[in-house]
């Protein structure tokens, strides 16, 4: 942690909301790339580095600097994404029974064609990832989102780097079995 | 020598993962060119990540977090809003009071003070029930009260003797 991030969080701690904004400058991109990680949706990932960021504020007084700072918020992050995951995942599964096919949540991808092939895919991938427990699922997205090093997981989870590699070899292991044809389809593009 | 795929397995994830010892790294690049099930087994690696990776990294570059600060701000302006609200309740409530019972032994001593000072003033007024005072004199060293009752018809001569004592007659 250099003296600037220190600085701010000390600011932060006190309740100053401006240091919040620059902490929020600096990290909400990261925040957002754990949530859809998780949660595979635009809305629900907009609505998870929301209330990271009230929790933070919240929180934060309870931050003892005794592990890097990103890896404190990257596992506020990832809790609360998983828990708004589960919550959601009843009503997603009603709306999808109700509409029978996805709609785009947003006006981003203008092809029709791009827009059903990648909702296909992150509906398969979500579906997937959602198979996976709890530790192996925050595992395989702190790698292969964030690309966080062995070590930096294990502090983040609060285990060991065996463990860290351990939940990875599994995940993968599971995840190659259920996304068996979007991942031998993909090699071949 | 050539080494094994199965040793190679052992490391392939943490080579993958830019993980490996710079031998390791060595290691398995000697041995990819010419091993084709291990030359596959980094492909699927590959392939996996970026079945979960590309979406995320796409959906990033879409996105323009419409408000998000201001949805923060207020966000902490509602908690803290609710909070005050929360505290102003807790202490005007009155129900962890009445679930710990405390209220019992309160009007049990309640009930006995009231008893007790009732019965002081009570005793400081001589009075008869259904008399009235038809006489009251008084002098230096005695006062004298008289009553009336209706049923029976009785007559009673209240003489003080002293501030302290007290006689009746009748």
């Amino acid at each position: 942690m250099n003296d600037r991030e220190a600085e701010l969080i000390s600011r932060c701690q006190q309740g100053d909301q401006d240091a919040l904004k620059e902490i929020f400058n600096q990290y909400h991109k990261k925040v957002y790339r754990i949530a859809y990680g998780v949660v595979r949706h635009r809305e629900d990932a907009l609505d998870v580095v929301q209330e990271v960021f009230i929790k933070l504020f919240r929180s934060i007084k309870n931050f003892k600097g005794k592990s890097a700072f990103y890896t404190y918020l990257y596992r506020l992050a990832m809790n609360t994404a998983i828990d708004h995951s589960r919550k959601a995942k009843r009503t997603t599964f009603l709306s999808l029974d109700e509409e029978g096919s996805f709609q785009p949540s947003d006006g981003h991808e203008k092809r029709p064609d791009h827009i059903a092939a990648r909702k296909e895919l992150e509906e398969k991938v979500r579906w997937a990832i959602d198979q996976l427990p709890q530790d192996q699922k925050a595992t395989m997205i702190y790698r292969e989102i964030e690309e966080l090093s062995y070590q930096e997981i294990a502090e983040a989870m609060g285990c060991s780097v065996g463990t860290v590699m351990s939940r990875l070899h599994y995940g993968r292991k599971k995840l190659k079995d259920l996304l068996k044809d979007i991942v031998k389809g993909r090699e071949g593009e | 020598m050539k080494d094994s795929c199965s040793s190679i397995s052992q490391i392939m994830e943490r080579y993958f993962d830019r993980q490996a010892t710079d031998e390791e790294r060595t290691l398995v690049e000697r041995h990819l060119p010419d091993c084709p099930v291990c030359h596959e087994r980094l492909r699927l690696l590959e392939g996996l990540r970026e079945a979960i990776k590309t979406p995320v990294d796409e959906a990033l570059k879409e996105e323009t977090f419409p408000w998000m600060w201001e949805k923060i701000e207020k966000g902490i302006r509602l908690e803290r809003r609710s909070s005050w609200w929360e505290s102003l309740r807790s202490w005007l409530d009155l129900s962890p009071l009445l679930r710990k019972k405390v209220w019992i032994p309160v009007v049990a001593t309640a009930v006995v003070l009231l008893f007790i000072t009732a019965q002081i003033i009570l005793k400081k007024t001589p009075s008869y029930p259904g008399a009235s005072v038809v006489e009251y004199v008084e002098s230096d060293t005695h006062n004298v009260m008289i009553y009336q009752l209706e049923k029976p018809e009785i007559t009673v001569i209240w003489i003080f003797e002293d501030p302290d004592e007290e006689a009746a007659v009748s």
